[in-house]
């Protein structure tokens, strides 16, 4: 019984990695042809279905990690999936005006680059077992241009809706109510820029030491 | 020749104080060769045992009291028996009294070594935190080796030391504590003289009294200023405010309730031992204070809906009696730990404790539950939800604790069935 489950969860792994796998893949073509033909201000009308389900599969990731199907930290998934989910549907998604601006363009790429290495990397892992070391070098070493580039592409993309946020007052509630509660999505949005700050050196941080300590362990063996 | 001995200082205890100066001519020998442990200068200790001893006869015994000596400071028990032994051999040989009594001191000194614990104390990375380890009476207690770990080292006062045993490594059990009550007699394995303890620094503590009481002035002090203060207006809101009577009420009930609290804290609680490290203030801080203001700004907001007055009434007076409640609750714990500080586990009983373990978070997660009854917002009800898991998670390794503690066996009475926190739930 163990034996078939086992099995069962490598084969729904595997079958999940390379299926989002897919998906990233279909986001970056679109994203670079669009940029080639037409330009950036269209880039996201074309990218939209295939990047919203993708980016939308991560939220499984979470549950993965809490029935412990696999063994990344919560801690550590946590806000790289929120901060993901957040800027797709809460700022991409909710505010069309910002749908046409360039940095969507630079989010995308750098988003697509990752998340294609590492679907790509663990859907090996979960089908074969162990991976070439070109791919767990790629995993571990394209961060290091890439979260920059992605993480300040999230916080202009945020810091661009700012404005709309105010005009529309969209996902907002005000007093007088019954139950005395108000939010604002404008200043949510505000402390989830300041969150930000601190988060930054936390996940490149947690990434660099699994760098060295992947990297050191493959070259032992 | 009789040798002229200088007046010779009786060097220092393990404890740095002083055992005085002494006359050479009565106890010269002894003191001298014995017992100065510390701060002699090797090689000027023998130059001057060859010059004090310089003549032909003792030529012989001066160097032979020069090796003793030497190997003596050694501290290995078979250098000190055998510098014992060259010097009973002397004494043979020469029949000579000074020779017979430094024997008799080295003797002593062997003996008062035997009662001695030598404690040798590491970092967790292996390095030796004091060189040379420590000595201490063998009826010495964790809180004496703390102290003259103290002394060593002048910024790791005892409470920011943690002391445990070696583990093996590889080993996945928890390193076992000590306990600053005990003997080190208790941690020693068998009949052994040695000890080696790992430290771990804590940081920089703070009692739980200072803790407490600056968690709690915050909310105290910041619900008030929503009150009083014309803040909204930073907010956008112009004009006057509308004072409804249950946000009246809710000040003084909130600012009662942190009164309380800190009162318990100085006159109430019984602390154990403990202490928390310095960085909790901060977290802690910003949980209460954070909350306060939340809290705060909702039901002082000049938009603040009001509940019907019955609502309010059952409300804040729920809550009040849940409050008197767990001021007693608070008594009750208080007069279960003995004056001394002993820090020791009782079953706790009487009142609400005969049904639920931790019956003092049950009345205080009650007693938010009547000011958001009376208050109705739903930064109350975050606040209440919060407050509750944070207490339900203590909850649960009291009771744990409590029931490994209390298992029946060896004449230790059983933990009875009771709630953990919250009936019927927990």
């Amino acid at each position: 019984m163990a034996g078939f489950l086992s099995i069962l969860k490598r084969f729904y792994l595997t079958a999940y990695n390379w299926i989002v796998f897919a998906g990233w893949c279909q986001v970056l073509y679109l994203t670079l042809k669009t940029l080639k033909e037409s330009g950036h201000e269209h880039v996201y009308s074309n990218v939209e279905k295939p990047l919203l389900l993708a980016q939308s599969a991560a939220f499984l990731e979470i549950l993965h990690g809490i029935v412990g199907l696999v063994r990344s930290p919560i801690t550590a998934t946590l806000p790289q999936i929120s901060s993901r989910l957040y800027v797709v549907w809460g700022i991409l998604y909710s505010f069309p005006e910002v749908q046409t601006h360039p940095i969507v363009s630079s989010l995308l790429i750098s988003w697509g680059i990752t998340e294609i290495i590492r679907y790509c990397f663990f859907g090996v892992k979960e089908a074969f077992g162990s991976t070439p070391y070109w791919l767990l070098w790629l995993r571990y070493s394209t961060f290091l241009v890439l979260y920059p580039t992605g993480i300040s592409s999230e916080i202009g993309m945020i810091y661009n809706a700012l404005p709309y946020m105010q005009e529309s007052g969209l996902y907002s509630l005000w007093m007088p109510n019954k139950w005395n509660f108000s939010f604002d999505y404008f200043y949510f949005a505000i402390i989830v820029l300041v969150i930000y700050l601190p988060g930054i050196p936390h996940m490149y941080g947690y990434m660099l030491g699994q760098r060295k300590k992947v990297l050191a362990k493959s070259k032992k063996e | 020749m009789q040798p002229k001995k200088p007046v010779e200082d009786c060097g220092q205890n393990y404890r740095g104080e002083n055992l005085g100066s002494s006359n050479a001519d009565s106890f010269g020998f002894c003191n001298d060769v014995s017992l100065m442990t510390v701060s002699s200068n090797r090689a000027v200790m023998l130059l001057l045992f060859f010059v004090t001893f310089y003549s032909l006869d003792d030529w012989l015994a001066s160097l032979t009291l020069c090796i003793s000596r030497v190997m003596k400071r050694s501290k290995r028990k078979e250098d000190v028996q055998t510098s014992i032994s060259m010097c009973a051999g002397l004494s043979v040989l020469q029949m000579q009294e000074h020779h017979i009594l430094t024997m008799v001191c080295q003797i002593s000194y062997q003996v008062d070594l035997r009662l001695k614990m030598k404690v040798s104390v590491t970092t967790r990375s292996g390095r030796e935190l004091i060189n040379g380890g420590l000595v201490l009476d063998s009826s010495a207690t964790v809180a004496d080796l703390q102290e003259a770990i103290h002394k060593r080292t002048k910024k790791y006062y005892p409470s920011r030391q943690r002391l445990t045993l070696p583990v093996q490594p590889g080993s996945k059990d928890k390193p076992v504590v000590l306990q600053y009550k005990k003997s080190l007699k208790d941690y020693s394995s068998g009949d052994s003289d040695t000890i080696t303890v790992v430290f771990k620094n804590l940081g920089p503590q703070v009692s739980y009294r200072t803790l407490f009481f600056f968690e709690y002035l915050g909310p105290l002090l910041l619900y008030p200023v929503f009150y009083y203060f014309p803040v909204y207006q930073f907010f956008g809101y112009k004009g006057e405010r509308v004072i409804h009577p249950v946000q009246t009420y809710a000040l003084y009930y909130w600012c009662f309730h942190y009164f309380k609290r800190i009162m318990e804290t100085f006159f109430v609680h019984r602390f154990s031992h403990a202490t928390s490290p310095l960085s909790n203030v901060f977290r802690n801080c910003a949980y209460y204070w954070s909350f306060g203001c939340y809290i705060a700004y909702y039901v002082n907001h000049p938009f603040y809906t009001p509940v019907s007055d019955i609502q309010m009434k059952i409300g804040f007076g729920f809550g009040a009696i849940m409050q008197v409640a767990n001021l007693y609750c608070h008594i009750i714990l208080r007069n279960l730990r003995s004056p001394s500080g002993n820090g020791g586990y009782q079953i706790p009983k009487g009142f609400l404790f005969n049904v639920v373990t931790c019956a003092n978070y049950t009345t205080e997660i009650y007693q938010w539950l009547g000011f958001n009854i009376a208050t109705q917002t739903v930064a109350g009800y975050i606040f209440l939800v919060v407050a509750a898991s944070i207490m339900t998670n203590w909850a649960l390794a009291k009771h744990r604790r409590l029931r490994r503690l209390f298992d029946g066996k060896e004449g230790r009475p059983k933990y009875p069935r009771r709630w953990v926190i919250l009936p019927p739930f927990l």
